[in-house]
């Protein structure tokens, strides 16, 4: 059996509900929302450690700010990571199904690694008080772990890219490895690649973060600009860095794919420079830049992610496999179930986080009376509207009794 | 097929079956608790007792580390476990409700959202306004089951999406709406045992005693329609459900069902003694104590839903083994049965070239690779194994020789609860060949 004829064969007979560049878009659109959580994350943790180990009252400041914000981001960067995760099984299921069940033992240690990290980050916060700071060696322990877990998923994504070198893995002879204990692949400038910018964006974070409450009697002046300087440089600092690693993975991609003309590539990168250009002269005011750097910043991911999306088309088309010949079971009921549903989440979704930010930003507040009454009513609308379709289903089907 | 994972005694399902039955535990706690949440603060509000916001602040947060950290990681824990144990099966269900989940996801974003606006909230907004953030998050929780719960019932009663492909007829199948009231009843019963578990931490005594009183309340009320609805769902179950669990075609399956209901009403015995009429009885220990044999209750519960699916693991639709036994024609889906008979070697990417043509030198090795895919989800293959062990299996019918078991794997077809074996005669005698060698 020729490979291209395992991963066509593998595609699920069920086809996809709906058109596969739609899928694409969201698989792109949600893991760009997902990294930057992550980045937040483990951005954060390291910056929470190192303003720790600097002692200063800001610092220490800092760093409990941080500490907290890690467990919220870790939730966030979570369940965003759900979506990624389905759109994926959706559109590439051959090559996340084999990568996993080859190297199965870790797909599961991914979990627990997780855990431990999460569990670190959490003791790490709680062990801190208005006055004492919380215990490094819980944050230490919780970057390690992060990194390992980095580590893990970094290798299983590796593994899916290179469907060619799957048989020479996992066939020995007579022997078939079905024991799932190794992981097969690794490479260090596509992992620091999605490391570096956990630095990035947690020298953006903290520019927004001064920018923020730059409005509140309880955060001083000095702590504010020290802060956001601070991110400013880090920032600045680390995209530098991460332009290197990003060329030196560029020269690895190998040279028939001829990626460095691919025009998602190419915009990925372009906003990139830009987004480096500007953090130059940002700089100079950090706070009053924060905004437009952490838009500039989160563009840069989503076509950054477009273009790993683009990378990974190349590898799988090389390997005779395309999502746009998925074939195609038009579902229209589910579809608008989700789309409808999405619109709505926002909708929602607006209140809490209006509430909050006023809050936040305020300490009290607002006149928020027309969406309150919209955001609290349309999961009970969502509810009824969707009872009513199954109860009308389940009679026409003769199931509800 | 994809690469088998093979994981000595217990099979790869041991890690779905613990990962799932854990996240029960902090899932249920996830979509019930809010609702009792809500009526406690709004109990608060009304007779003006602050002293119940302490517990409104204890059991946010219990929920929020729990179900935030452990649930949402055991909940992506499902989908990785099933990935690497039955790709197949989970690729099926995804193909078919992606959009389901995707619109899940949705309300678990607005879960996440609300429960931490809720938390860092409570005493610097309104009253009213705190009160409407507690609504979206409970509201968001619940529907998140509303969905998941199609999917789940799905894959025990597919009904009419057989014949037609859709998306809600596979959804609203008949055990859907049992399944959703009776894990909607059994959501208020476990959120009520872990309120009792939060308030018995609370300073003052009256305020304490009373909310353990009433989530004893909402708990024993769960449990008791719990109970009701589960009774529903076992009318509603299919007829060959029924025969192998009830009528006692499988009988450890009974007794999981027995080992449910001792649980729960274990449980339930503990919140009327030491919840309703003692509450001062009512301690961390002691209910976490509980809280191991609602586990245990859950695992035993949803062990009985899982086994009472076979042979299938998605409902006339793909065996246990990943084979898709029917014909879906909406969806231009060809049963595998025909194929696979003819020959299944050739259908699996991952096999040596020295096996594809098997000979009595090669026999076992090429054996082994089809048992695992054919076999191997279900049961071990080694003497010590725990989970169905065959060499134990074919010990207590007295069949150890090859001939013996290829006997039996013709006549396998006319058990109600296994798929029938599918592969050509040599590779059937292949596989008689390694499943004997590993009685020695």
């Amino acid at each position: 059996m020729e490979l291209s004829n395992y991963l066509n064969a593998m595609r699920d007979a069920s086809g996809v509900p709906f058109y596969p560049v739609v899928f694409q878009f969201f698989l792109v659109l949600t893991f760009a929302l997902h990294i930057m959580f992550v980045n937040f994350l483990l951005g954060g943790v390291v910056v929470s450690i190192w303003a720790r180990i600097k002692a200063t009252p800001n610092m220490l400041r800092l760093s409990k700010a941080l500490a907290r914000a890690a467990t919220i981001n870790a939730s966030l960067a979570m369940v965003l990571g759900v979506a990624p995760l389905l759109f994926v099984q959706v559109i590439y299921d051959p090559f996340w199904y084999t990568a996993n069940s080859m190297s199965a033992y870790w797909a599961m240690a991914f979990l627990l690694i997780l855990a431990t990290a999460f569990t670190a980050s959490y003791v790490f916060y709680l062990s801190g008080s208005e006055k004492a700071p919380g215990a490094l060696g819980w944050a230490v322990f919780a970057l390690l772990a992060l990194l390992a877990a980095g580590g893990v998923i970094h290798a299983l994504s590796v593994e899916q890219l290179l469907p060619q070198m799957w048989k020479s893995w996992l066939i020995s002879g007579n022997e078939v490895n079905a024991f799932g204990k190794s992981l097969y692949a690794f490479e260090w400038h596509r992992f620091l690649h999605f490391m570096a910018p956990s630095l990035i964006m947690a020298g953006v974070y903290l520019m927004l973060y001064a920018w923020f409450f730059q409005g509140r009697k309880d955060y001083n002046k000095g702590y504010l600009e020290e802060t956001a300087q601070m991110g400013a440089d880090l920032a600045l600092y680390a995209t530098g860095a991460q332009i290197v690693i990003g060329l030196w993975w560029l020269f690895s991609v190998p040279m028939e794919f001829a990626f460095y003309k691919n025009p998602f590539f190419l915009v990925g990168a372009g906003i990139g420079a830009a987004f480096f250009l500007f953090l130059l002269t940002a700089r100079a005011n950090p706070i009053k830049n924060a905004p437009i750097t952490a838009l500039i910043a989160f563009l840069t991911i989503f076509f950054m992610s477009y273009a790993r999306e683009a990378l990974r088309m190349v590898y799988t088309g090389k390997a005779g496999y395309s999502i746009f010949d998925y074939k195609l079971s038009l579902d229209w009921g589910s579809t608008v179930l989700f789309l409808g549903t999405f619109v709505m989440g926002l909708i929602i979704m607006a209140y809490p986080i209006l509430v909050a930010v006023q809050v936040a930003k305020n300490g009290k507040e607002s006149n928020n009376e027309g969406l309150a009454r919209l955001a609290t009513a349309l999961p009970v609308v969502w509810f009824l509207v969707v009872a009513g379709l199954g109860i009308v289903i389940s009679l026409k089907n003769g199931t509800l009794f | 097929m994809y690469p088998f994972w093979e994981v000595p005694v217990w099979t790869s399902g041991i890690f779905i079956a613990l990962i799932a039955t854990f996240h029960i535990l902090p899932c249920h706690l996830a979509t019930g608790a809010f609702w009792f949440n809500v009526f406690v603060e709004r109990k608060a509000l009304n007779e003006n007792r602050p002293g119940l916001l302490d517990f409104i602040q204890r059991y946010t947060l219990m929920i929020l580390v729990f179900c935030f950290v452990y649930g949402s990681l055991t909940g992506v824990g499902i989908w990785f476990a099933a990935t690497v144990a039955s790709p197949r099966s989970i690729s099926a269900l995804i193909h078919n409700y992606v959009w389901g989940w995707a619109t899940e996801w949705v309300f678990f974003i607005l879960e996440i959202v609300a429960i931490y606006v809720y938390y860092y909230t409570l005493n610097r907004v309104s009253p009213k306004t705190h009160m409407r953030i507690g609504w979206i998050y409970a509201w968001s929780a619940w529907i998140s089951m509303v969905i998941i719960t199609g999917i789940l019932a799905f894959m025990l009663s597919s009904d009419s999406w057989i014949r037609t492909g859709g998306f809600f007829d596979g959804f609203f199948n008949s055990t859907y709406w049992p399944q959703l009231f009776a894990r909607t009843a059994l959501m208020l019963g476990i959120a009520g045992l872990y309120a009792i578990i939060s308030a018995s931490g609370m300073q003052d005594s009256r305020d304490r005693n009373e909310v353990i009183r009433l989530a004893s309340i909402w708990g024993m009320a769960g449990m008791v329609f719990g109970g009701i609805f589960s009774a529903w769902f076992l009318y509603k179950m299919p007829e060959s459900a029924k025969s192998l669990s009830l009528s006692g075609g499988l009988p450890y399956l009974k007794n999981m069902l027995y080992a449910a209901v001792v649980c729960y009403g274990l449980v339930f015995l503990y919140m009327l003694v030491a919840g309703f009429l003692r509450p001062q009885l009512a301690g961390k220990t002691l209910g976490i104590l509980m809280l191991v044999v609602l586990f245990l209750g859950i695992g035993a519960g949803e062990g009985f839903r899982e086994g009472v699916r076979r042979p299938y693991i998605i409902s006339q639709f793909m065996y246990g083994n990943q084979i898709i036994s029917a014909d879906v024609p909406a969806k231009a889906i060809k049963s595998e049965k025909e194929l696979f008979k003819n020959g299944f070697l050739a259908h699996i990417y991952f096999v040596p070239d020295s096996l594809r043509t098997i000979t009595p030198e090669n026999e076992k090795a090429a054996g082994h690779i089809i048992a695992r895919h054919q076999c191997g989800n279900c049961h071990t293959f080694d003497a010590g194994g725990r989970m169905r062990a065959l060499p134990a299996l074919f010990t207590k019918l007295g069949m150890t020789s090859k001939d013996d078991i290829a006997a039996w794997m013709d006549a396998m077809e006319g058990y109600a609860y296994m798929p029938p074996f599918l592969g050509s005669e040599e590779e059937k005698q292949a596989v008689a060949a390694f499943l004997a060698s590993k009685m020695q």
